[in-house]
């Protein structure tokens, strides 16, 4: 059978000797993910909040940050993190550079995300809240908080997709991540083709599920499940006290 | 917040007794236009004051001084016999206590859309007043079913009518045993089975002895349920009196205009 044939020509790659190379390359790629997405949300949130304050002085600076970054190339901010800062005495491991790098990228996006979420919750909520005796930061942490995280999940989750796969561009920087990996294994079996495919297979068989279960988290919160312990045992409470006096 | 006056003043004591709130001479003014002119205003425990006018006289704008939602610029308020704002400055040491003494019904509920009913009640009871868990549940659960919400008190509010939002929302406003309550304009955004729901639970309250504060367009309501009606306009108050004398008789043209307005009007 010529097509049978033509597959087997195709794979030819001793996958068993590099079973080793790929799960450190994925663990690495996990790591940059992790490492990057933690720091991009907090200076994000940060970046959202000085956009927010009423004073100038703390809102432009914010301001100019976004826009840089929203406008660079990532791979121009990698090269510069881990090629350009050398020469002014500036040297980063390449972990450090790579999640600086993507830090710095994806905190400029997510602090859009976060920005029109946060003036997206009705400013009656704060108004209530501060009515209720409530202080400004239990308002924000019980009452605004909350309620941006709803509205800023859609955009947050496909921006942690989008940051799984762009660690990718880590390769120009030999991060040791799953593209890394995939460069050495193409180097040495010749086999590009093979290669590429089965890593591309791999950010899917990483992307897909990831991604499917954000959505599955969205849907769960939109439909109103509790997902703090706290939550849900004053709900079990009120619920015992209700079938009680029913 | 009684503790905090040491050596009370006789008269203080009495109108600590007698007077649930004491406005005088409040002065508020947006960007140059003045929106209340010296407002002087005693509401005493138990009683219930309707606030009546156009939009825009200043009526909502005197409710929120109450709970320094808005700071007036001149005249003093006093809560309960605590004096908490006077000549230009606040002057009760906690805002947040005070906002706890002070219940307020929003025109368009605001009830925390990301928590059921019961819990938006119980909110406020752990963080702003430090109550107990449980105990804060069994107040909210307690709350609610007494203004007949139940059945709903694990719902969100997006799933809940109205009516049963604003009946959540005056639960909430419960929550912390207020010295007062105020309800700015609290059906003016219900159909009208909605408000005859909202009202019947209002008029529970007032039977129960709460001292309430409202600004409404529903006069009928306000006649039957008030003890004081007062008529602002232009940031003055133009007449005020017993529910009965304001809008069956009233001895002003600008309340007479109005109230036939409103009569006419629903």
């Amino acid at each position: 059978m010529p097509i049978s044939l033509a597959l087997t020509s195709m794979f030819q790659v001793p996958w068993n000797d590099y079973v080793g190379n790929l799960a450190e390359g994925l663990v690495r790629t996990l790591a940059y993910t992790v490492a990057s997405f933690i720091g991009a949300t907090l200076l994000g949130l940060v970046l959202a909040l000085m956009r927010l304050n009423p004073l100038r002085i703390v809102r432009v600076p914010a301001g100019i940050y976004t826009e840089i970054f929203k406008n660079v190339p990532l791979l121009a901010i990698i090269f510069l993190t881990y090629f350009g800062l050398p020469s002014v005495g500036i040297k980063f491991n390449v972990f450090v550079a790579g999640v600086l790098s993507l830090v710095l990228f994806y905190a400029a996006y997510l602090s859009e995300t976060f920005r029109a979420a946060i003036s997206g919750v009705h400013s009656g909520q704060n108004e209530a809240a501060h009515a209720l005796g409530l202080s400004r930061g239990t308002t924000f942490s019980h009452v605004v908080l909350p309620q941006a995280l709803r509205l800023a999940l859609p955009g947050t989750n496909t921006m942690f997709v989008d940051l799984i796969k762009s660690t990718s561009l880590l390769v120009t920087i030999s991060a040791a991540e799953l593209m890394t990996e995939a460069q050495l294994i193409a180097s040495e079996t010749f086999r590009a083709l093979e290669v590429y495919l089965v890593i591309a297979a791999v950010y899917f068989v990483v992307c897909y599920p990831v991604s499917q279960c954000l959505l599955w988290l969205e849907r769960s919160i939109h439909a109103g499940v509790p997902l703090s312990l706290g939550r849900r045992r004053r709900i079990a409470m009120a619920r015992t006290l209700l079938e009680a006096g029913a | 917040m009684t503790q905090l006056t040491l050596n009370p003043a006789p008269e203080r004591a009495l109108s600590n007794e007698t007077l649930a709130v004491k406005i005088s001479k409040l002065r508020k003014s947006f960007d140059g236009r003045l929106v209340l002119g010296g407002i002087d205003l005693d509401v005493p425990r138990g009683k219930i004051v309707s606030i009546i006018g156009q939009s825009g006289g200043g009526k909502t704008t005197l409710m929120r001084c109450v709970n320094l939602l808005e700071r007036p610029e001149d005249g003093v308020i006093e809560i309960g016999g605590e004096t908490i704002f006077a000549n230009g400055a606040v002057t009760c040491r906690d805002l947040a206590k005070l906002r706890q003494r002070v219940g307020m019904v929003f025109q368009r509920f605001n009830l925390f859309p990301h928590l059921t009913a019961v819990e938006n009640v119980v909110l406020a009871q752990m963080h702003a007043a430090a109550i107990d868990e449980r105990e804060a549940v069994e107040k909210a659960v307690r709350l609610l079913t007494r203004v007949g919400l139940a059945r709903r008190a694990l719902a969100y509010p997006e799933r809940m009518s109205g009516g049963e939002q604003q009946r959540a929302a005056i639960a909430r406003a419960l929550a912390l045993g207020p010295t007062v309550l105020l309800f700015d304009e609290p059906t003016s955004a219900l159909d009208p089975e909605s408000t005859g729901e909202v009202l019947r639970v209002m008029r529970q309250l007032a039977s129960d002895g709460m001292t309430m504060i409202l600004v409404t367009h529903e006069l009928p309501f306000a006649r039957e349920v008030s003890d004081w009606v007062v008529f602002i306009d232009g940031g003055r108050i133009i007449e005020q009196g017993p529910a009965a004398d304001v809008l069956d008789r009233p001895k002003e043209a600008r309340t007479l205009a109005y109230v036939a307005k409103y009569a006419v009007a629903g």
